[in-house]
């Protein structure tokens, strides 16, 4: 969050500067949003898919990716019991990806700044 | 009495036009979703509509001039006349019909700006037009936008199956739809705050421009309401022509790339318009799933599909200029003329509905995509895209 404040100010003064026009695009400006858009999503793809994988810690692989058949009688047994690290960590994954969310919703919401 | 009447038609454009584009932009949020059974489609349509309900209604700070520098209004420039909005407004509906008719995702923005633009060459010459904002707010962002969702979309999905064994983690697929559905939320959300404003903005700037409204104040009560709804309704009737390319057409969307694909586009919409880089949300959407293809091995990304969608953003502002030309070389001479061209938009517009029931695409087949009768609709629209731009 710090990082996209800071990335406002930077874009703030190229286009001051009025440097790296070309074809009337400030390209500085581009290339931030290219860069913080980049940063933020693979982050957020990170740790939610952290916490997916630390949540399936101690179960069975799915039968085959992308079925997207579960049958539940023969995958909710648990191989065995999921570590209190793999939860915790899971939950901190997830509170992460939860924030995200929530500083988009404050960022789409006039209201709110 | 003429005013108040051509007023009244550039309303009802207004609002047919804020319905196509809820109707042509329910698939940037929600294709992927119906795609991967995230969402059932009518849950998911639902889902979009309200989203888009509520963005209207809290953002409503509209535009102070319509065609946002691309047009030289203003103090030595042209004056947009409600006529020229009505043309444009026309341009750009009967565009979002026909790239709906061809299941293309198309700018509806893109669509509307070109109307304009044709409107206001006919009605002012071709110094109304700054060709050089052009370039910048249209042309370039349009290259952009794409390339950039497509970057972050392919790391995104690479990392999404890297992470969890291909998907294969116990739970994984289910969690990916569950974290898809809420960026799909977040990107309709943002679609109701920017775009439902762009129709208030035109009705609120045609209000001011005919003197029913002072200058300077915002938009009213109805306006807001009306625009709100039409969007919504847009937006909940889906344009399932368009989620159909978008969620299965262009690739077979899964679940870990839909999560993929949805959240980069939610962030580079929301991180673009932040930092004042307003980026295309259809462009971006598209742009996104296309890299959510690359980024899963063995995932074939139908390239031809790709180049069509690329072809329909090159036409899409030189074709609703044309429209938008015509319409207002016809509209302006008198009441009679603007009523004639109405009536013949209306004639246009039911005509491809009617065309689109000989291969009709609902919510029951959304999903459904055969290839043998996928490559006769392909021959089809090549013939139906020469003819559009031989009418053109």
């Amino acid at each position: 969050m710090i990082a996209l404040s800071n990335a406002h100010t930077i874009v703030r003064n190229a286009a001051d500067a009025g440097q790296g026009q070309f074809l009337g695009v400030d390209w500085g400006s581009f290339v931030v949003v290219f860069l913080v858009a980049l940063v933020a999503t693979v982050l957020i793809v990170v740790f939610y898919s952290t916490g997916l994988r630390l949540l399936a810690v101690g179960s069975p692989a799915d039968g085959s990716d992308e079925r997207g058949v579960t049958t539940a009688a023969v995958q909710d047994v648990r191989v065995g019991p999921r570590p209190l690290g793999a939860t915790v960590g899971a939950m901190l994954c997830f509170a992460v990806s939860i924030a995200a969310v929530l500083y988009g919703l404050w960022l789409l919401i006039p209201q709110f700044h | 009495m003429d005013m108040l009447l051509t007023v009244i038609v550039v309303i009802a454009v207004a609002l047919i036009f804020d319905f196509t584009n809820g109707f042509h932009d329910t698939a940037n949020a929600m294709a992927t979703s119906v795609a991967t059974g995230a969402l059932k489609p009518r849950v998911a349509v639902t889902i979009s509509a309200v989203l888009n309900l509520v963005g209207a209604f809290i953002s409503t700070e509209v535009a102070k001039t319509i065609s946002n520098g691309i047009i030289n209004e203003g103090p030595g420039g042209v004056s947009i006349t409600p006529t020229m909005i009505f043309a444009g407004l026309v341009g750009a509906v009967l565009w979002n019909l026909a790239t709906w008719y061809l299941g293309l995702p198309s700018s509806s923005t893109h669509a509307l700006f070109g109307g304009l633009i044709g409107a206001a060459i006919i009605g002012a010459g071709f110094d109304a037009v700054n060709f050089s904002a052009v370039l910048t707010k249209v042309v370039v962002p349009a290259l952009l936008s794409p390339v950039v969702a497509g970057v972050v979309a392919l790391l995104a999905t690479y990392a999404a199956y890297r992470i969890t064994r291909n998907a294969r983690s116990h739970g994984a697929e289910a969690g990916f739809r569950h974290g898809q559905t809420v960026s799909a939320s977040l990107v309709s959300l943002a679609h109701g705050t920017n775009d439902a404003q762009k129709t208030m903005g035109v009705i609120t700037l045609t209000l001011i421009a005919a003197g029913y409204q002072g200058a300077d104040t915002g938009p009213q009560l109805w306006v807001i309401a009306s625009c709100g709804l039409a969007i919504a309704l847009g937006t909940y009737l889906g344009g399932w022509r368009i989620m159909r390319t978008v969620g299965k057409r262009i690739t077979d969307v899964k679940s870990p790339q839909g999560f993929a694909a949805e959240t980069s586009a939610a962030a580079t919409i929301l991180i673009s318009s932040h930092l004042g880089f307003a980026l295309s949300t259809t462009q971006v959407t598209s742009g996104a799933v296309v890299g959510s293809g690359l980024g899963k091995k063995l995932a074939s990304v139908h390239w031809g599909v790709v180049g069509r969608i690329a072809t329909a953003w090159v036409i899409t502002l030189p074709a609703a200029a044309l429209v938008g030309g015509v319409a207002a070389w016809g509209a302006s001479t008198s009441i009679v003329g603007l009523i004639a061209v109405a009536v013949v938009a209306v004639a246009c517009g039911v005509g491809f509905f009617v065309l689109a029931r000989r291969h009709p695409v609902t919510r029951e087949n959304v999903n459904e995509v055969d290839q043998k009768s996928d490559d006769e609709a392909r021959s089809q629209r090549v013939g139906a895209v020469s003819g559009t731009t031989g009418e053109d």
